[in-house]
């Protein structure tokens, strides 16, 4: 058994591990909410951008552009070029959350290997510098405090590489927080525009209105968005759509709002996820801390008790020898 | 005065959602005036100042950074990235921003960097230009 010296010596160093873990959790606590905040305020943009645009494209003429799922090219090219945003944290400390996140990069880079990785948050990029994949030089975010200016950035980066065909799709990994115990890594293609995805849900609201105002049977199917759609729309909006100010403007203004609007949106969703992961982590780190220094104060008990009784013996057993030498 | 539904979302708020009179936006060639039953429509919206008439209310102004608006069956949607009424704007900031801006423009830089450079200095600029100002 470890001496008294060495057990009290331990429990001293796991207090102060508990201290700094204790700390963490309530920094990441604050942190949360803050995050939590944000995510609550900017839901409303989210989606309210994301329809929008699904109202947009759907009333759209049918145009070929570089920035949709149409463009000439697609039916003649399979192999695609890709670019991934991967949002990390900047630190550790946080469970599996940036392990997560990672995993699922690397199936996406398996499936294609010549792909361009965008990594945002410093774990990552040690992550994938250290395996030797090419990371932009220029391309250094962090993941902390997440702003509409940062989102900005890395959206003009991904659409300027886009527009000169560098890149044929982009997706987007990151971790969306479905309740404050569970948080999924998701991945999500922002460009090219899919019109079909964008527009289906909007879509099937609006056939089964005018059905219903013109007395027809609802089909509970999702039409499916063709080519010769027309008479439908025009059931739909009788009237000429006003485009202001052509239509490829609003096309590339459309793209930099949502690819904007998405990368901020994700950025908030994984802080939040970060910061719940780790404040998860600090407690139950937290937790084991006590549990050690419960079992520790017990061994540092018994040894103590033990040194004592053998005093004793001893004192008793000189005493013992002294009186029987008389 | 007949109303239409206006909503204004801001990436970090809902600015407004009610009924308005009238709506007045910058775009690129001019400023649009939207009032009730305006035929559907779908523009680009510039960096600047917007102005909007609530239901039997005041004219309201803002300054806004650029973004889209969609005008559907007597329902506005204006959607930006930031939408702050004059006396929100922090000047000291804005003026920060804008020489940092000016700052970078004079830097070498890529064309993205200068077109990055470029929104923040309009924005600064707008917010200077309407801020605290009787307008």
């Amino acid at each position: 058994m470890a001496s008294a010296k060495e057990i009290s010596n331990r429990i001293k160093s796991i207090k102060d591990t508990m201290k700094i873990t204790r700390a963490m959790y309530m920094i990441s606590s604050i942190k949360l909410r803050k995050a939590r905040k944000k995510l609550e305020d900017t839901e409303p943009y989210f989606y309210g951008l994301q329809n929008a645009i699904a109202g947009i494209l759907y009333r759209f003429p049918d145009v070929e552009s570089l920035f949709f799922d149409n463009r000439p090219k697609d039916k003649v090219e399979r192999r695609k070029r890709r670019g991934i945003v991967v949002i990390t944290g900047d630190k550790g400390m946080c469970g599996a959350y940036n392990h997560n996140a990672i995993k699922r990069a690397e199936e996406l880079i398996k499936e294609s290997p010549k792909c361009r990785l965008f990594v945002v948050g410093a774990v990552g990029r040690n992550y994938f510098a250290t395996r030797g994949y090419p990371l932009p030089s220029d391309f250094t975010y962090t993941a902390t405090n997440p702003s509409i200016h940062r989102a900005r950035n890395i959206a003009e980066t991904i659409i300027e590489l886009y527009k000169k065909e560098r890149l044929d799709e982009v997706y987007v990994i990151y971790t969306r927080m479905v309740n404050s115990l569970v948080s999924e890594v998701e991945v999500e293609g922002v460009l090219p525009l899919k019109e079909r995805k964008f527009a289906k849900a909007e879509i099937l609201k609006r056939k089964k209105e005018a059905h219903k105002a013109h007395g027809h049977h609802v089909d509970e199917d999702l039409p499916d968005v063709q080519d010769g759609d027309d008479k439908d729309s025009a059931l739909l909006y009788g009237e000429e759509m006003i485009i202001h100010p052509s239509a490829d403007e609003l096309i590339e203004k459309i793209v930099y709002n949502y690819v904007t609007g998405f990368i901020y949106g994700a950025l908030v969703e994984s802080s939040a996820s970060e910061e719940n992961a780790r404040m998860t982590a600090m407690n139950s780190a937290t937790d084991n801390a006590k549990d050690i220094l419960k079992e520790l104060s017990l061994q540092f008990n018994k040894v103590r008790q033990a040194a004592i009784t053998q005093e004793i013996t001893e004192v008793i057993g000189g005493a013992k020898a002294l009186k029987t030498n008389k | 005065m007949n109303t239409f539904k206006l909503r204004i979302l801001a990436c970090d708020k809902v600015f407004f959602d009610g009924d308005a009179e009238q709506l007045i936006v910058p775009t690129k060639d001019g400023e649009w005036g939207i009032m009730a039953n305006h035929s559907q429509m779908v523009s680009a919206i510039e960096i600047g100042l917007i102005k909007y008439k609530p239901k039997d209310g005041e004219w309201v102004k803002a300054i806004v950074s650029d973004g889209l608006l969609d005008v559907r069956n007597n329902v506005v949607e204006l959607i930006v990235y930031s939408c702050e009424k004059p006396e929100e704007i922090d000047r000291f900031r804005a003026e920060a921003a804008k020489e940092r801006a000016l700052e970078q423009m004079l830097a070498k830089q890529s064309i993205r960097e200068y077109h990055v450079s470029a929104a923040s200095l309009a924005r600064a600029m707008a917010r200077l230009k309407y801020s605290g100002k009787d307008i």
